[in-house]
């Protein structure tokens, strides 16, 4: 129902600002994918109180979605090997244009918008043997407009940096393309790729031998960086740093302390930045980490299944869990915001 | 009336399992552990020498391992349930600290702050093995009694602070609500000790017997928990018969469940191998095979009978992988 006092916020947004925007979705500060009590998928704007401002349905379980810069179109990916990307109007719920990867191609579960919202670059691997790709997409219609090498194997988290470079985690596992069957975890060579907006491989950086098993998989971008979240493949009683930061032609990677160095269980899910501050979170170990940007650990904070991490309002982080709940975190502890009857996905995006 | 009658019926039926049973088997099994750990501390204190220590370290393992899986709560403060018994050590760190305490005269013994900040690798049961039984462990007579009665002591002094701090986090469990951060609920409440026992039972089949058992090609004897000790077994007994208490007590009746708890545990017990050196013998791997089988059936039988009846199931992200 629509008060009059609704009806008027509603009125002025319009007024101020273009009718295509994010405003025109509830101004929703993050977006996020969730599972209803029905088995039914969605992707819905969150405001900054926890409040829901919108709920577009999906046709499966999400994973990611990469944000129009000013349009209120959100993307919504698969889970990989992704069958589909769907881009929505987060204002009226409708389908605009469901995008399937061109024969012999699957999406790998991310993407992201270049800076002036002109195109949508799409992780994907090449389904025989998981060489990655990043794909392009003309957003006017939505129509694929060519492809570029990403220089590695198996993609996943892809971000475009504020001057239209982008980076890419090449997680190097190849996998079977029917399913997601790892098929090289004994030769595997993750690396961190920058791409210029031509498609041109600017850097490509390996982990040292003894982390080739860590699979680099999710990205936050820094302002003199990249802070990157990774999943290690080789045996769970070696404990081995998760993040890593990229500056420049330096990588380095960040240890915890010895008695929280298996409370990851190997698996990072979701890694975000704000302020001067990183988070990386486990669905599995049920933790997050907060680091400095030097990387050096703050806090473990526990929490059942927390995945989805994004820059916060009033707290540094926002983070979000399988049980609905959506908590603002600092290094003092979790805060609930909101509890709803859903189980949010892995990752949460922030609007703009 | 009939409705009255109908909520009285199950008021007076006979509280059956939910979250305080399961408490009500933890608080105990936390509270033998300090006794035992105590009695150990105690014994290293007045005797330092190996042989007569063996017992009370037997005793007080058997109660770590019968409680060993479950993390929540105090024992993962301080990274106490890695330090308690840490294992699987796969490049020895354990042992090359306590090489290195030893090298510095066995210093870190003489303050008990300071060893509990020591490494976790080198505290703890695992420390205390190596110490007691044939070990690669060199060092003077005196410095080895001074790390024993240390070790000893720092195990006593986590047993007290997890048997201390575990009514606070019982509470969080059974008094779930939104100022409870960790259990907004008491379908939260129930899904932490579902997932204890899921992760718990995984843990046992691909750590306590999977690292030993390798592949049939390649085993691996050495790689089994408490050889030394002589407890691979007894680790997994006890850890069966404490996943299946606390199982029975989350949710009765569970007949599947029982079943396949019985079926694990009376194979294991069975079992004449104490510590699994019959996984690189083609005949007796079998039977070490057999059991590993049956604690997976145990964890399936939790998955698909209590999981259901309690409303819950792995985490949504955890399982996910992505």
């Amino acid at each position: 129902m629509t008060d009059r006092r609704t009806l008027l916020k509603g009125l002025a947004a319009a007024m101020l600002l273009p009718g295509r925007g994010w405003a025109a979705a509830g101004a929703p500060v993050w977006v996020a994918a969730a599972r209803d009590p029905d088995g039914r998928h969605a992707l819905h704007g969150i405001a900054a109180d926890g409040g829901l401002t919108f709920a577009v349905p999906l046709p499966g379980r999400g994973h990611a979605a990469a944000l129009h810069p000013e349009r209120a179109e959100a993307v919504a990916f698969a889970r990989r090997p992704g069958t589909f990307g769907v881009v929505l109007d987060c204002r009226t719920g409708a389908a605009i244009r469901s995008l399937t990867p061109p024969e012999g191609r699957q999406f790998n579960g991310h993407g992201a918008f270049s800076p002036d919202g002109a195109l949508l670059y799409t992780s994907e691997v090449a389904a025989e043997g998981s060489a990655g790709r990043v794909g392009i997409w003309d957003t006017r219609h939505y129509a694929r407009v060519g492809e570029w090498d990403t220089g590695g194997i198996g993609p996943h988290d892809l971000r475009v940096r504020p001057d239209g470079t982008l980076v890419v985690a090449n997680g190097g596992i190849a996998t079977d393309p029917q399913d997601r069957t790892p098929l090289n975890l004994g030769t595997m060579r993750p690396n961190l790729a920058t791409l210029d907006g031509g498609g041109t491989i600017l850097t490509r950086q390996e982990l040292p031998g003894a982390l080739c098993a860590n699979s680099i998989r999710h990205l936050a971008l820094l302002e003199d960086g990249v802070a990157f979240a990774m999943q290690w493949q080789g045996d769970a009683a070696e404990p081995v740093p998760l993040l890593g930061i990229a500056r420049g032609e330096d990588m380095v990677t960040c240890g915890v302390p010895e008695q929280d160095a298996f409370a990851m269980q190997g698996y990072a899910g979701s890694i975000a930045a704000a302020g001067d501050a990183i988070v990386v979170t486990s669905p599995r170990g049920g933790v997050a980490m907060i680091h400095g940007r030097d990387g050096a650990h703050r806090v473990t904070l526990r929490r059942a299944d927390v995945c989805g991490a994004a820059a916060g309002v009033d707290a540094p982080f926002t983070l979000t869990d399988g049980a609905g709940a959506i908590w603002a975190a600092d290094t003092g502890g979790l805060r609930l915001m909101a509890r709803h009857e859903l189980a949010w996905d892995n990752h949460l995006i922030a609007v703009g | 009336m009939a409705r009255i009658a109908l909520i009285l019926t199950l008021l007076a039926s006979p509280a059956a399992a939910d979250v305080a049973q399961a408490v009500d088997v933890i608080t105990p099994a936390y509270a033998a552990l300090a006794d035992s750990a105590a009695d150990l501390a105690r014994a290293a204190a007045a005797d330092c020498a190996p042989e007569g220590l063996r017992p009370a370290f037997q005793a007080a393992w058997d109660d770590w391992a019968r409680i060993d899986f479950l993390r929540l709560g105090p024992v993962e403060t301080d990274g106490r349930a890695l330090a308690m018994a840490f294992w699987p050590d796969p490049k020895g760190s354990g042992l090359r600290a306590q090489q290195a305490a030893l090298a510095e005269g066995a210093a870190v013994a003489s303050d008990p702050d300071r060893f509990a900040r020591a490494s976790v690798a080198m505290r703890g049961f695992a420390g205390l093995e190596r110490l007691l039984y044939p070990s690669p462990l060199q060092g003077a007579e005196a410095e080895l009694c001074l790390l024993t009665r240390a070790t000893a002591a720092d195990l006593a002094r986590m047993g007290a602070d997890i048997a201390a701090e575990w009514p606070a986090h019982a509470e969080l469990l059974t008094h779930p609500g939104e100022g409870n951060a960790a259990y907004l609920t008491p379908t939260e409440a129930r899904q932490a000790l579902y997932t204890q026992l899921v992760t718990g039972l995984s843990a046992l089949e691909k750590n306590r017997l999977g690292r030993p058992l390798g592949t049939f090609d390649k085993p691996r004897p050495d790689r089994a928990e408490a050889v030394a000790a002589g407890r691979s077994l007894r680790n997994v007994v006890q850890s069966l018969t404490g996943m299946r208490d606390l199982a029975l007590a989350l949710h009765s009746p569970a007949p599947q469940t029982q079943a396949a708890f019985d079926r694990a545990l009376d194979l294991a017990e069975r079992l004449d191998d104490p510590v699994l050196a019959g996984v690189a013998d083609p005949q007796r791997r079998l039977k070490v095979e057999i059991l590993q089988q049956a604690v997976n059936s145990a964890k399936v039988a939790v998955e698909t009978e209590i999981g259901p009846a309690l409303g819950v199931s792995a985490g949504f992200n955890a399982q996910d992988g992505d």
